[in-house]
């Protein structure tokens, strides 16, 4: 079950205090990529809760992002609706979608649900892809960003947008840590570990899988109002299974089931991307190798190696150096 | 509290269970006896649900439970624990016992509240790890103990969910005499009001805790009455005792 380790800490101090970093020292292009990465963050977050949580590998998170900035787009722009009850509408709105597909994916497993989400997904694609009123392959814009003037945030400066991108991240991944130690994701530990069981116990499974999913689209959908925002345009290829594809690889190249690990994942993902990028177009093969690479060394992702590696060893050195030398002399003696 | 109504399961052509009617009174402790392949476990999957029979009901509590699903039987307080261990293999003991101990008490579902840190899950968990004799290894996790020690916790998650009828798939199966003995202490142990019907291997055991004794062969009912009467039965002894003697 989800837990913190001082290791996790460790490593979300130091994301934490690179992101600030990044956001006050940066140039614009350098706030770009922050901007990408921390949205990109949100996006993983969502779908480690289902895929590393809970068993459900989805390749509808890409998709529902993508709900959550049409949504955000058709409450702001075509009913001019203030953009905080539009992104409101819109992450309530992704969270329906959400909870519906995960209620009917539910009953499947395996290769099964992924291909039932990625249906899901295309489904969503395809009608943004040809409905007029969303501006067809063309997309739209005129997309308002957040009023935050009321405490001085001028959030059309790229660095104030970073910051509030950064906050609500923050926000997001206590969610996301709240989810995980409540009744219902101890429950989703234990239909992961044993679904079987879990029936047994009285527990109706499918319920269970559908509310995570449903609450994941609540983090998937405010990366999506933070997509819409961030780019002020929105088109069809928000919701490509790309999206998801690529949002799965960065969870497995951070480390499932770790919450902090897909954080280091989108990190490295999207630095590598433009690092690479510049150097060659073929950067997408370099990603490939270091992905086969991590699913090859048998480690869980990145972040799942520095655990494996030096996880206990910290923390272990961390209660001795905490405990009491009486303590100490009945653990030497047992 | 438990009846069965000439309940009927078949796998393509085999009979795997013929028209086996039971009833099981409350507090009643019953022990099925039956040589491998007889259908004993079959029998349970029909009762809790994981199996539809092709006829015949199923009834807990007077009410007619055939068309509920698993999770719903269970909730109206029918556990079970299985025959090959089926536990939560990365979590926990004491974590095993309070995802089952949630159920009932609704925290199993519940956002705004950790069912783990629940006073009274706690006092539950405390509680069966006690009855089944699992206090020493609350902390440790499922792959890191004995094999004799998962027998006794697939019974304390089957009894964490406070059960009105539990039913035990041979507890004892794979475990030493030793451990046969402390299981024989562990059921005098458990709540005089619980129903229990147990598959049992253990000949002495099955002897020592029944009240009644239903034999199952090929699927049927041979025998249904009190463990004096079984030991005497001539039909018994051919079909189940004889072959046991003989091996
Ligand atoms: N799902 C299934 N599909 C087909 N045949 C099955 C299935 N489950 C059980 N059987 C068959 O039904 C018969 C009864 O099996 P069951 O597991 O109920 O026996 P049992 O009395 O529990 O035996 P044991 O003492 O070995 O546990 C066996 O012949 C078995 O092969
Ligand atoms: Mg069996």
């Amino acid at each position: 079950m989800f837990r913190h380790t001082p290791l996790r800490y460790a490593v979300l101090a130091i994301l934490a205090i690179a992101a600030l970093m990044q956001a006050f020292t940066a140039g614009y292009f350098g706030l770009e990529i922050l901007i990408e990465i921390l949205i990109l963050c949100l996006l993983v977050l969502a779908l480690d809760l289902v895929a590393g949580f809970g068993g459900m590998v989805s390749l509808c998170h890409g998709a529902l992002m993508g709900v959550g900035a049409y949504a955000f787009v058709a409450l702001n722009v075509l009913a001019d609706l203030d953009p905080w009850l539009a992104a409101l509408g819109a992450v309530a709105i992704t969270a329906a979608a959400a909870w519906i597909i995960g209620a009917i994916c539910a009953r499947s497993h395996g290769i099964y649900f992924i291909m039932a989400t990625l249906a899901f997904g295309q489904m969503a694609y395809s009608y943004v892809f040809e409905s007029p009123l969303f501006g067809g392959d063309d997309g739209m814009g005129g997309i308002d960003r957040f009023d935050l003037s009321a405490i001085g945030l001028d959030l059309n400066d790229s660095r104030s947008f970073a910051l509030f991108c950064l906050a609500v991240l923050a926000a997001a991944y206590l969610f996301a840590t709240a989810i995980l130690r409540s009744g219902l994701g101890r429950s989703l530990a234990g239909v992961m570990h044993n679904e079987k069981r879990m029936k047994a116990l009285g527990l109706n499974t499918w319920r269970i899988k559908a509310d995570v999913f449903g609450l994941s689209g609540i983090i998937a959908g405010v990366a999506g109002v933070l997509a819409a925002q961030h780019i002020m345009f929105i088109s069809p290829g928000l919701m490509n299974w790309t999206v998801s594809g690529e949002a799965l690889v960065v969870v497995i190249l951070g480390g499932l089931g770790t919450l902090v690990g897909p954080l280091v994942g989108a990190a490295a993902f999207v630095v590598m991307k433009h690092e690479l990028g510049e150097v060659t177009t073929y950067w997408h093969l370099v990603v490939g190798v270091i992905l086969i690479a991590v699913v090859m060394s048998r480690a869980n992702g990145i972040f799942g190696w520095v655990e494996a590696r030096w996880g206990d060893r910290i923390e272990r050195r961390l209660t001795d150096a905490t405990r009491s030398p009486a303590q100490k002399e009945v653990s030497t003696d047992a | 509290m438990l009846e069965t109504r000439s309940l009927t399961k078949s796998f393509g052509a085999v009979h795997v269970t013929r028209s086996v009617s039971l009833k099981l009174e409350r507090g009643e402790r019953r022990v099925i006896l039956g040589p491998n392949g007889a259908g004993k476990t079959t029998l349970f999957n029909l009762l809790v649900g994981e199996l539809t029979p092709d006829g015949g009901s199923v009834h807990l509590a007077g009410e007619d439970v055939t068309a509920l699903s698993v999770p719903r039987r269970a909730r109206r307080g029918l556990s079970r624990s299985y025959q090959k261990n089926t536990l939560f293999d990365g979590l926990t003991v004491e974590e095993n016992l309070a995802l089952a101990a949630a159920v009932p008490t609704g925290h199993a579902t519940r956002l705004w509240s950790d069912s783990l840190r629940q006073p009274e899950i706690r006092d539950t968990v405390a509680e069966v790890a006690e009855q089944v004799n699992l206090m020493p290894h609350l902390h440790a996790k499922v792959s890191e103990i004995s094999y004799g020690v998962r027998r006794q916790l697939e019974v304390g998650v089957a009894l964490a969910t406070r059960p009105l009828v539990l039913l035990m798939d041979e507890p004892t199966s794979g475990v030493g005499p030793e451990m046969s003995k402390g299981f024989h202490d562990l059921l005098n142990n458990l709540p005089r009001d619980l129903t229990l019907l147990i598959i049992e291997h253990d000949m002495d055991l099955a002897f020592a805790v029944a009240d009644t004794i239903t034999v199952l062969n090929y699927g049927e009912v041979v025998f249904d009455g009190l463990p004096e009467e079984a030991r005497g039965s001539k039909l018994l002894k051919d079909i189940y005792l004889g072959s046991w003697e003989d091996a």
